[in-house]
């Protein structure tokens, strides 16, 4: 649960200084825009008393829940332990983990539910704290230099190659899958997410995906509406669900206005952010590369043949390069805390991709100017989809190719091969890890501040929500926009190879080069495509091919 | 014979000293070796373990630490039970010398093996030896020449750092109101961190949309008040931030240097109705020269390691025209992982440096002894 989602639902609950979409009929509006809520229960669950007794503490309204708290709903979390794990069995056993601490969230709550596991397990455990920035060079040294000094790690799904793949890691015993119910995770989250061969290694904390965050205001303008009409443009004066749509609402929003302020269209992320920009790209790319019949949309799976200079992905490039001169000012050194936070959030342009922060934050945050003129739909699609294996664009029978880009995949926590030596010392560490990443625990996690997102399909009832204080509306139209994400048939969903940043990192060296007009979006292209098999080479390609393919579960 | 005392070899001692033998050295000398085969032992054992040559070992490379502790301890030891006297005053230096060593001499050895291998922290075959591939990988990258050709323009700016510097000294040096004042103010810029200059200044004040700066450039009648959009003036930007965030530390070098100058040399000059200009010219620039050429080598020193605000601000853009050779390594070593490519470009940059900085001084001190 983002902090400021919480936040907002407290201040909501307190006075209503703000409405979210103008009640009901804005939440219905936006729930219809982003095709329904096809994936959230209204009332598939009924809220057992443990999850509503939890969801008490400390209550939506009445603050920020503190250490008290977190190990109060830890100790009532604890039954699924206790069915397993006797008292005092781990008498003796000391693990440590290694975890994030930022925002003062993530490890310090963890910190507090396992306070109670501890007392009852007789476990102690020694943490390790990382803020966000070192987290990558020290995990990466730790693999690389055999100095693995943790037996559970908080990390994210591409760093499966790394961690998986290089064998580091505990296989999850068939109780640990038992006890968290992982047939309860949304579709992208289930296997071959969190497995490796075939064998699970995973508990998900968390999920990610990019949505598609738009203006309503602007698509309710009526004056707008009127010079689309005027232009002749096809169709009526909407949303757009697809990339082609984007460009020429973009296009036709250059010069003019709205609200009295200059009007501009989607945001373009062109500068880089320590790889993660690479995914903004990616959210364009998918519509065109992501072909229903293949889960590979980066690398072709026999040979690591990069796509990233295919006619799609090209397309995606050159489609930034056509919104250039559509952009705000400066946009070329807009990476993607500006398209999200200075801009959208802020007021400027009428489109941009994100991951669910954005989302959250534009009905939250004090800082927001946008709130409740903010919709929320999955990310456009494509008219035509480019099918690597035939190198032909094809027309779905099915209507426009949608790929949501399920970009980071979320946090999850990982028991390393040190525990396995020690069969006490494994069953604690997995013993752990299940208590974090409990079905009932979760869903305190995903409503109150945490830094988790919901990732279960349990965590979209929205009855459990309101009963915990949020209004129907938020619920409703926050589940929503991630839900039809989360289960899309046709997800995107990168390889969890050794290194992807590596190659990320070079693409955005190589796409700054593009937007600035150094060479054209081919050449670009093919830059970052040579770069790729540089560094897949000095990777290894045989075994990335093998560890590629094994991500993909073919 | 009897033997002589230390007492005996050396007059000046000052504290009673113990009487070194043949006893005493002989197990001075067998400490030494036998601390040395021990460490050596215990690394080879290590080395062959790692590599999987044989099966016992330890788990880690610390006993192989602590058995260089060992050694190091029994070589400052056994320089007194050898020496005496003068090995008790080599204990001063040994320290610091084994310090030195440990610290700096080993990994720059180290470091160097790394620039010969391919190294890429997710590699599963580790670090492999590839002799000079990552040299000549090098020679064709463009972005490691773009960087280079960007620490020119920004040395060269420094010239333009050092004249504004020279004027405001000159300023703060004369007698002007509120002189104090100004002197403290000027110096905020250095005492701030080069993370909070990019986000104060870079992040916020040139920010194109609301930054005051941007607002002032509109102000003015500049339309699209941008500062990091061309590559021009995102290279323009980027010195003058890193010039108001070292410009201080330049003007107290040359303050320092203004004050020290001989008070009756410039009396003497005004008695002789020299105008201002042709104090400055003849007499306060040629006197400063020692210190502004100081001045100006240590700030290349802190240029060529310029990084951090581009880092945050620009990331090197747009399109690599801000990029500096440091950050340009810091994103090849972290975000790529590359180890063994980014240790040999940091090695040929800090030989390019050495030489640059070698020429400069010698350059330096030529003209100076001209000047002399």
């Amino acid at each position: 649960m983002k902090k400021s989602l919480y936040e907002y639902a407290i201040a909501k609950s307190k006075a209503s200084r703000r409405t979210f979409l103008k009640g009901a009929a804005g939440a219905g509006a936006v729930a219809a825009m982003s095709g329904g809520l096809s994936s959230v229960a209204t009332n598939a669950f009924g809220a057992s008393d443990l999850r509503s007794a939890i969801l008490k503490i400390p209550g939506v309204g009445v603050g920020s829940p503190g250490d008290a708290d977190w190990q109060k709903v830890g100790e009532m979390c604890l039954g699924g332990t206790k069915e397993r794990v006797k008292e005092g069995e781990f008498n003796g056993v000391e693990i440590s983990f290694l975890g994030l601490d930022s925002l003062n969230l993530h490890n310090m709550l963890h910190r507090g539910f396992l306070k109670p596991w501890e007392k009852y397990t007789g476990a102690k455990i020694k943490w390790i704290d990382l803020a966000q920035a070192d987290y990558n060079a020290r995990l990466q040294q730790s693999i690389a230099t055999g100095t693995v000094d943790f037996d559970i790690v908080q990390s994210g799904a591409p760093y499966e190659g790394d961690l998986c793949g290089k064998g580091l890691t505990s296989e999850m015993p068939g109780w640990v899958a038992d006890q968290i119910d992982l047939a309860d995770y949304v579709g992208y989250l289930q296997a071959p997410t969190g497995t490796w061969d075939g064998k699970t290694y995973r508990i998900s904390i968390d999920g990610d995906c990019h949505n598609f965050n738009y203006r309503t205001d602007y698509f309710e303008n009526e004056d707008l509406a009127k010079a689309w009409k005027d232009e002749g443009h096809s169709g009526n004066w909407e949303v757009p669900t697809t990339w082609q749509k984007v460009t020429e609402v973009s296009k036709f929003l250059k010069g003019k206005k709205h609200a009295g302020f200059p009007a501009y269209g989607y945001l373009d992320v062109q500068k880089g952010w320590g790889g993660f920009g690479f995914y903004f790209l990616g959210s364009i790319a998918t519509a065109y590369a992501k072909h229903p019949d293949s889960p590979a949309f980066l690398f072709e799976p026999e040979t690591m043949k990069p796509m990233v200079n295919n006619p799609a992905w090209v397309r995606a490039i050159q489609d930034v390069l056509d919104r250039r001169d559509c952009q705000p000012p400066d946009q070329i050194n807009a990476d993607p805390g500006v398209t999200g936070f200075s801009q959208f959030l802020a007021g400027t342009g009428s489109m941009v991709s994100w991951w669910g922060d954005v989302g959250s934050n534009a009905n939250t945050s004090d800082e927001s100017l946008v709130q409740g003129n903010v919709g929320f739909d999955i990310l456009p699609g494509s008219d035509d989809v480019y099918n690597w294996k035939t190198g032909k664009w094809e027309t779905l029978s099915s209507g426009p190719n949608y790929a949501p880009n399920m970009a980071y995949i979320g946090w999850g926590l990982y028991c390393m091969k040190t525990v396995d030596m020690d069969t006490t010392k494994r069953k604690a560490a997995w013993s752990a890890c299940a208590h974090i990443g409990g079905k009932d625990l979760s869903l305190w996690m995903s409503m109150y501040p945490s830094g988790f997102q919901p990732y279960r399909n349990s965590h979209f009832n929205i009855d459990e929500w309101v009963g915990a204080g949020y209004t129907n509306a938020f619920a409703s139209d926050y589940l929503a926009s991630e839900a039809d994400s989360y289960n899309h048939p046709n997800a995107a969903i990168e390889p969890r190879i050794p290194g992807i940043f590596q190659y990320y990192s070079i693409a955005e060296d190589e796409l700054s080069k593009i937007y600035a007009g150094e060479y054209d979006a081919q050449t670009g292209a093919d830059n970052i495509a040579a770069a790729w098999d540089k560094i897949t080479d000095q990777i290894g390609r045989e075994n990335q091919i093998k560890l590629y393919k094994a991500s993909l579960g073919l | 014979m009897t033997k002589p005392t230390s007492i005996e070899r050396d007059p000046l001692y000052v504290v009673a000293p113990p009487i070194v033998t043949d006893k005493t050295k002989r197990f001075g000398h067998i400490i030494v070796w036998g601390t040395f085969t021990l460490m050596f032992l215990l690394a080879i054992i290590q080395f062959l373990n790692t590599n999987e040559h044989i099966t016992f070992g330890f788990k880690t490379w610390r006993p192989v630490l602590y058995a260089y502790i060992l050694w190091a301890c029994a070589i400052g030891y056994s320089r007194v039970l050898i020496y005496g006297e003068k090995g008790k005053r080599t204990l001063f230096v040994f320290p610091a010398v084994m310090f030195i060593l440990s610290i700096v001499i080993f990994p720059m050895l180290f470091g160097l093996y790394i620039s010969f291998t391919d190294w890429n922290l997710s590699s599963i075959d580790g670090r492999e030896f590839n002799g000079l591939d990552n040299f000549y990988q090098m020679i064709s990258d463009p972005y490691y020449w773009n960087a280079l050709k960007n620490m020119i323009y920004y040395v060269l700016a420094v010239l333009v750092e050092f004249a504004i510097a020279f004027l405001l000294a000159l300023l703060l040096n004369s007698q002007i109101r509120g002189r104090k004042f100004f002197r403290i103010a000027f110096l905020i810029p250095l005492m701030l961190s080069p993370v909070a200059v990019s986000w104060m200044v870079g992040k916020s004040m040139l920010e194109q949309r609301f930054g005051p700066v941007a607002n002032l450039g509109r102000f003015l009648g500049w339309e699209t008040p941008t500062f990091f959009s061309s590559p021009e003036i995102a290279r323009l930007t980027m010195m003058c931030m890193d010039a108001w965030t070292f410009i201080p530390l330049m003007i107290i070098m040359l303050l320092a240097g203004l004050q020290a100058l001989p008070k009756e040399v410039l009396e003497a000059a005004k008695v002789d109705g020299a105008n201002k200009w042709t104090m400055f010219k003849n007499i306060i620039f040629p006197i400063m020269l020692p210190v502004s050429l100081t001045t100006l080598v240590i700030r290349i020193i802190f240029k060529l390691k310029l990084a951090d605000i581009i880092i945050i601000v620009t990331a090197g853009g747009p399109g690599g025209a801000t990029d500096s050779v440091t950050s340009f390594i810091v994103r090849e070593y972290r975000d790529r992982s590359n180890v063994g490519y980014g240790t040999l470009l940091s090695f040929v940059y800090l030989i390019l440096i050495i030489i640059f900085m070698t020429i400069l001084i010698r350059f330096v001190n030529r003209w100076l002894q001209r000047a002399a």
